[in-house]
């Protein structure tokens, strides 16, 4: 049984369609990445599976049941979190308040809270050096790096990253990646949604999206040989 | 540590301008005193205002209303003939309640919609209110007696005198009442797991949600807070007043109380405090100095009517000049 698994999906905004039954399955322990151009979807797909965009139709199972239209707190202590486009920190809370934002679901369990918060600072030291800095203060890295941390808080089975390259360094973005990779390794399921070939070098299933279906499923190796779709949807040429 | 800071120079001016008024025949002291007692109800409906504020990034123009509304319930409540601690729990759930609805009723439809919709959403409000007041309980002025009498069965005055002046126990309640709701409301924020929920809300409604945390019920928090506080600030300054009318909060203490709220930083609850006590002051002050000093052979007063809101607004064009975001504020 796969950990989620969408099955011809179909959501927009207003009127707007955007996804056109959209179907695929994660399984447990796998990094997979979601490409494609802008205006594909991909941002759609995730904000539906973490519960701010109402599916028009289709159905989601994760863990064996059907999520779909679930709200996000719900969604968020089923273990499908978010780690928004835009990073999203709270800038007038310290990094230490948002983390703790991040562990609302285990609220009322000081001890572990304090374990997740060592466990999430073990990835990103930088952020411990800075504890009692306010998050607006940051720079984008290591805003990036704090919306991660605060996305493991409420330890996820699955963690949904949302374009986290976009605005950093080629080598801030080589960064975030590996500790994504060991994010993984440590047994948490991740979905990326990138523009970035990069990313590709880490995932072990790669889907392409265009209009709101999927176009190409694949190993995440599989693209980065793959000269035509790379340069169709990644830019990147052969 | 600069709420500390703020806190003891004005401390500090409070006192030296005691000890200067101190050898000044029929000095300000006496007003002194009596300012820092007005502020603390000003101080009152500016933590409910910045409460508000710090959750919705809206200033709540039905803040006042919730305290006249609470008044004429506890009114309504003793003319019936229930004991006084029974009226003032009557006001204080039946404000909630109306918090709630507004909440529920008019704040949480507007909650993706632009801030300034829902401002004019608390005017609407607040003229709702101000509406019911009239037709419930007419125009005309009503009394409403303290918590405690400001005299005793035999004429004797309760209380303390400070400075010859006797100042009346509900005075005394409202300056303990704010000290412990503004302790109260900084442990909140900074301590809890809600109160710094409320924040993240404020700052980032979505971020919160994808957090797994239910705005509406952050909403519902704030609103039945702020009802709450206002429903307090109202029970304790209109029987100082001894006149209850419709709007008699709205138009007797919002004004006040949001320059005191701006003077100490929109977002700062030590800073509502610390800014309802500086304008109850000044006011004060003005209103003494309106009459003691004179320019040419009039008193101040006649050359510059209404001297005490001027000099109000001078301290918070000084305080805006010099510390936009205001003395406790953080800057943006």
């Amino acid at each position: 049984m796969s950990l989620l698994e969408v099955q011809e999906l179909s959501a927009g905004y207003g009127s707007l369609p955007v996804l056109q039954g959209l179907s695929f399955k994660i399984e447990e322990g796998e990094t997979a990445v979601l490409l494609g151009l802008n205006g594909a979807g991909k941002t759609t797909t995730v904000l539906c599976l973490a519960g701010l965009i109402k599916p028009w139709g289709g159905k989601i199972t994760f863990d064996g049941k059907n999520v779909t239209g679930w709200d996000p707190r719900k969604l968020v202590a089923e273990g499908i979190v978010l780690v928004p486009e835009g990073r999203h920190v709270f800038p007038e809370l310290t990094i230490a308040q948002n983390l703790r934002i991040g562990a609302w679901p285990y609220r009322r369990d000081r001890k572990h809270t304090r374990a997740i918060v060592e466990q999430a600072v073990e990835y990103f030291p930088r952020l411990q050096e800075r504890w009692t800095q306010l998050a607006g203060t940051l720079s984008g890295g290591e805003q990036q790096m704090l919306a991660i941390a605060r996305g493991l808080m409420a330890r996820p089975k699955i963690l949904l990253i949302d374009e986290s390259s976009l605005g950093l360094s080629p080598k801030l973005t080589k960064t975030v990646f590996e500790v994504v990779q060991k994010i993984n390794s440590d047994g948490t399921t991740v979905l990326m949604v990138e523009q970035n070939a990069g990313v590709l070098k880490i995932a072990d299933r790669a889907f392409v999206m265009e209009k709101g279906t999927l176009v190409y499923e694949g190993q995440g190796g599989e693209i980065l040989d793959h000269a035509e779709i790379r340069e169709a949807y990644l830019g990147a040429p052969a | 540590m600069r709420t500390t800071i703020v806190s003891a120079v004005l401390v500090v001016l409070l006192g030296l301008g005691l000890l200067v008024g101190a050898g000044v025949e029929n000095g300000p002291n006496p007003f002194i005193t009596l300012g820092v007692m007005n502020g603390a109800v000003f101080g009152l409906v500016a933590l409910g205002l910045v409460l508000v504020y710090k959750g919705t990034r809206v200033f709540n123009f039905a803040q006042g209303e919730f305290g006249t509304i609470a008044a004429y319930l506890l009114f309504l409540s003793i003319n019936r003939g229930w004991p006084y601690w029974v009226g003032i729990l009557v006001a204080l759930a039946g404000t909630v309640l109306i918090g709630l609805v507004l909440e529920r009723g008019v704040i949480r439809p507007l909650i993706n919609a632009p801030r300034i919709n829902v401002l004019v959403a608390t005017i609407a409000a607040a003229l709702f209110m101000i509406g019911m007041e009239i037709l419930i309980a007419r125009i005309e002025p009503r009394s409403l007696s303290p918590i405690i009498a400001a005299v005793d069965s035999s004429g004797n005055p309760n209380g303390v005198t400070v400075f010859n002046l006797p100042i009346e126990p509900q005075r005394l309640i409202a300056l303990g009442v704010l000290l412990s709701l503004g302790g109260v409301l900084a442990w909140f924020f900074s301590k809890t797991d809600l109160g710094l929920a409320v924040l993240a809300t404020s700052q980032d409604a979505f971020a919160t949600r994808v957090m797994g945390i239910g705005i509406e019920r952050m909403s519902r928090f704030i609103w039945v807070s702020a009802a709450l506080l206002g429903a307090i600030a109202g029970i304790l300054y209109v029987p100082l007043t001894g006149a209850l009318t419709p709007a008699v909060m709205t138009s007797n203490i919002l004004i006040p109380a949001f320059t005191g709220a701006v003077i100490g930083g929109m977002t700062s609850l030590p800073g509502a405090f610390v800014g309802g006590i500086v304008i109850g002051v000044v006011q004060s002050v003005g209103l003494w100095a309106g009459g003691h000093f004179t320019i040419g052979e009039k008193a101040l007063q006649e050359v510059i009517p209404g001297v005490e809101q001027v000099t109000i607004l001078l301290v918070l064009l000084a305080v805006l000049l010099s510390r936009p975001q205001g003395l406790l504020g953080k800057e943006a």
